[in-house]
């Protein structure tokens, strides 16, 4: 029996910002329909990994493969060409714009005039928010009139545009309550349910061991292990800070 | 929903915008009531010539504050532009439209330069444009080598003072002016409408039927009388054609297309608008052409109405449509700011100039005015998302 190629494939990528070894020799496979969890402690490399998957930093060595073939993923939008979606850490939204805005935002649909075509976009939105099932009173609506998990779920919501393969979730839930985290929690899965690969990233072990697939421990920018979401939660904890 | 209601709800939602169009109304009250001259056929028409400038700057400027940037330098491109343009016409005895093309060279070439520095170099808006205002200046005195020229007089002169009458002729009411106003009027209600049904097909609420056709009567029926003033006067300012096109144009690229929604972007969440894929120092880069552009614009207008050139032209011309755009509704911190609130900002401004010049108050106090209402507008602006933000 061949293994099954992964939607993605980093083979002994490393990162360095000067003398710091942000990433050392990461390997990391996604597969389609999997959630795989990156955890590790504050300055483990998670982000930095995150940010060579989508694009915005590139790596020092090592190879990115996306369905098994080579690729270099040098800005955002190749990230995007490539299907490669992200949501950061800071919440890249702009909160003067409303739901549709920024869902669309730097992906707009045109008329034929070359004007934004506002019907499509928000009938498109209020399909995807649909799929996604989250509750949004309008689409009209500035994010600034929205909590703070609402505008998480239209951050994960703008990653569905231009039908991307791989979702990259930077610490989703950091900034949000329990309720509001739960929410999100349903929209990764989701996501992993219309079959794509996610990356998240998070600090919470409770909330990856109750959506993820895999978890994958980075620690010191080197693997250090990986365990099915069925783990013992303490081995996980010795994996992250290295009490073994 | 009672009528009642339904009013308080459309007010507070649209706080901002409306609160701004009730403080116009006031402002046109107090000094109609102060001086019956005020609202004369003569003195309105003479509102729209003296201050188109200021609108023109204003529609420019609002786009470069929702940005996020400023602009100090226009008031000094107005002089520049007006002088290569005084130049071009009187001193070289080109013809006058060889002088609004060369002016009109002159602002794209300022806004590329200073786009250059804000956007590609990342330099501040505010210290380029800082910059420009000394640049831009010394550079009108050179071209105008320290004297003023004058008179344009023929077409050129017509840009600002002209008028379009007769053309339908009338009995001492220009019926063509009434012809055009009463078709802009229909033309904008049928857009309402269509929004409207737009929005009723999308399930999102709307104001009562009733009180939406009540804000439209009130409106056509204000704009009429303002066009049969204008019409019993002198008839359509060439102007008030040049402004209105320009704010049709500026209110769809604003709203409507894909360079607007990323200026707006920009002004947001720069950060956010870059790992969304927007062009950012592209669009930085043609906010600050256009602002230049706008300001020749402006230039050639002025120079028009004051019929020739003079090295100080222009002075202190940024801060009334920094003003403007502020007064309109514009946030400090970009990202918020309409088309439509800059014009009434403007007007704002415009009026009070006028009111106060015609009521005689001493050239004094009326800054002292002007200074506290912006900051009063601004002030409103803080408290009314402070109020927001406590609601979330």
């Amino acid at each position: 029996m061949t293994p099954r190629t992964p939607l993605l494939a980093l083979r002994q990528v490393s990162k360095y910002f000067g003398a710091v070894e942000a990433l050392v020799d990461v390997d990391l496979d996604v597969h389609a329909h999997e959630v795989v969890a990156l955890v590790g402690d504050n300055g483990a490399g998670k982000s930095t990994l995150a940010k060579v998957v989508s694009g915005v930093l590139s790596p020092d060595s090592g190879l990115v493969e996306i369905e098994g073939e080579q690729v270099t993923i040098g800005s955002p939008s190749a990230a995007n060409r490539l299907g490669v979606a992200s949501v950061f850490q800071d919440l890249a939204v702009a909160e003067n714009l409303d739901v549709t805005a920024n869902v669309f935002l730097g992906q707009e649909l045109r008329s034929r005039i070359g004007l934004l075509h506002d019907g499509e976009m928000e009938t498109e939105t209020r399909k995807l928010l649909d799929h996604l099932t989250v509750r949004i009173p309008s689409v009209r609506t500035p994010l600034r009139h929205l909590s703070a998990g609402q505008r998480q779920a239209v951050a994960i919501a703008r990653t569905l545009i231009g039908s991307p393969r791989i979702v990259v979730l930077d610490e989703p839930t950091a900034a949000l309550s329990v309720a509001q985290t739960a929410e999100v929690l349903t929209h990764i899965e989701r996501l992993r349910d219309l079959g794509l690969g996610v990356i998240l990233i998070s600090h919470n072990l409770n909330d990856v061991r109750a959506v993820s697939d895999r978890i994958e421990v980075l620690r010191h920018g080197r693997n250090n292990g990986s365990f099915p979401a069925s783990a013992a939660h303490e081995e996980i904890l010795a994996a992250i800070t290295g009490a073994s | 929903m009672n009528a009642i209601a339904s009013i308080r709800d459309v007010i507070t939602r649209n706080m901002r915008q409306s609160g701004i169009l009730v403080a116009f109304v006031v402002i046109v009250a107090i000094f109609a009531l102060l001086n019956p001259m005020f609202l004369s056929p003569t003195n309105l028409t003479n509102i729209v010539l003296q201050y188109t400038y200021i609108l023109i700057l204003a529609i420019g400027m609002v786009m470069v504050i929702v940005a996020g940037q400023i602009d100090l330098s226009v008031g000094s491109v107005v002089a520049l532009t007006g002088a290569v343009s005084a130049v071009v016409v009187i001193k070289m005895g080109m013809p006058w439209w060889m002088g609004v093309l060369a002016a009109l060279v002159v602002g794209l070439l300022v806004g590329a330069w200073q786009g250059f520095w804000v956007a590609y170099v990342g330099i501040p808006g505010f210290i380029v444009t800082l910059a420009g205002m000394l640049l831009f200046r010394g550079l009108t005195y050179v071209v105008l080598d320290n004297v003023s020229l004058s008179p344009f007089g023929g077409t050129y002169y017509g840009i600002a003072n002209g008028f379009v009458n007769g053309l339908l002729g009338g009995y001492g009411v220009d019926t063509f002016t009434l012809v055009i106003f009463a078709i802009a009027v229909v033309g904008f209600g049928v857009s309402q409408w269509r929004t409207r049904q737009g929005k009723i097909a999308y399930q999102q609420t709307v104001e009562s039927l009733p009180l939406f056709v009540v804000k439209l009567v009130v409106l056509a029926a204000v704009v009429m009388w303002f066009a049969y003033q204008l019409a019993s006067s002198r008839g359509l300012p060439v102007v008030l054609i040049i402004l209105a096109a320009l704010t049709i144009v500026y209110a769809l690229v604003t709203q409507k297309s894909v360079f607007g929604r990323h200026v707006y972007a920009i002004g947001g969440n720069q950060h956010a608008a870059e790992l969304s894929g927007v062009k950012v120092k592209k669009i930085n880069f043609w906010v600050f052409v256009n602002m230049g552009l706008l300001a020749s614009v402006a230039g050639i207008v002025y120079s028009s109405r004051v019929n020739g050139a003079q090295p100080a032209a222009g002075n202190m011309f940024e801060l009334d449509a920094i003003a403007a755009c502020f007064i309109g509704g514009a946030s400090t911190s970009g990202g918020v700011g309409r088309v439509g609130g800059a014009l009434i900002g403007g007007l704002i401004m415009a009026v009070m100039s006028n009111g106060m010049q015609l009521m005689g108050v001493p050239t004094s106090v009326q800054p002292i005015v002007k200074g506290l209402v912006l900051l009063l507008a601004v002030a409103f602006d803080i408290y009314n998302r402070r109020r927001a933000a406590a609601l979330r």
